[in-house]
């Protein structure tokens, strides 16, 4: 994959989620104090579901090639053999067991997040 | 040329030790941030969307606990206005992708712009909990 391609799938997704965040944050901000109701009313609407599943995948993209690549610049040899040059000798396997950290909890935490919304 | 190759060299990088300037520092906070709300915020959010939504008693027993337990309405206020921080510092860096206030003094400015606006939600937010 060539780097321009994350870099437009980074921001295009992060402007996606701006607009979801601004969707959720008007429908609190116009439904003060908030009730049941009106709540569960907006949640089980059929573009919330859809809306939110998009979102979760577009989350999925966000998040990891942001977390990629602070791994790539601080999870190195030379920033971890600060701490410690023995350290900085398995950076590779430290950052690999990193990324692998964050892609389970990614697919974790939305996989219960599509359960929550659509069951 | 002479250089002398005997003085010891820095391997490493002490990130504690470079100074970094305002516009750096919104920067790396917004990736701390990103962390913070990847591995806290969303299953967080998760959870209120989970408990709010099964049914009408455990959507009261989640306002309860914001209204009462100010631990816990602490935590979540925190952990949303690192989001908020997020976005702010997210904005500000996808209008610098678009050349929009890409020079050193500007870049500056909005850093400070950013840090105030994010002051105002914060305070906003600490002044609602103490209400």
């Amino acid at each position: 994959m060539i780097g321009s391609t994350l870099f437009y799938a980074q921001r295009l997704s992060a402007i996606f989620l701006l607009g979801y965040t601004v969707w959720l944050s008007s429908f609190f901000l116009f439904n003060q104090p908030l009730e049941f109701d009106a709540w569960s009313v907006f949640t089980d609407q059929i573009i919330f579901l859809i809306i939110t599943s998009l979102v979760s995948l577009i989350i999925v993209i966000h998040s990891f090639i942001g977390l990629w690549t602070i791994g790539t610049d601080y999870f190195t040899s030379r920033t971890l053999g600060f701490v410690s040059p023995a350290i900085g000798k398995y950076a590779n396997i430290i950052r690999g067991a990193y990324s692998l950290l964050f892609v389970f909890w990614g697919c974790v935490v939305i996989s219960i997040l599509l359960f929550t919304i659509w069951s | 040329m002479s250089i002398n190759h005997n003085r010891a060299r820095p391997v490493y990088i002490n990130l504690l030790q470079i100074k970094l300037p305002i516009s750096a520092i919104s920067s790396i906070t917004h990736r701390l941030a990103g962390i913070y709300i990847f591995f806290v915020t969303l299953p967080l959010s998760l959870f209120l969307l989970y408990f709010s939504t099964k049914s009408y008693n455990d959507f009261m027993f989640i306002s309860a606990l914001l209204k009462d337990s100010i631990l816990f309405s602490t935590f979540v206020s925190f952990s949303f206005l690192v989001f908020a921080y997020h976005i702010l510092t997210g904005v500000r860096h996808l209008l610098q992708d678009m050349h929009i206030g890409e020079s050193l003094e500007a870049s500056r400015v909005s850093s400070y712009i950013v840090f105030f606006l994010w002051s105002v939600l914060v305070a906003a937010v600490i002044w609602r909990i103490l209400l």
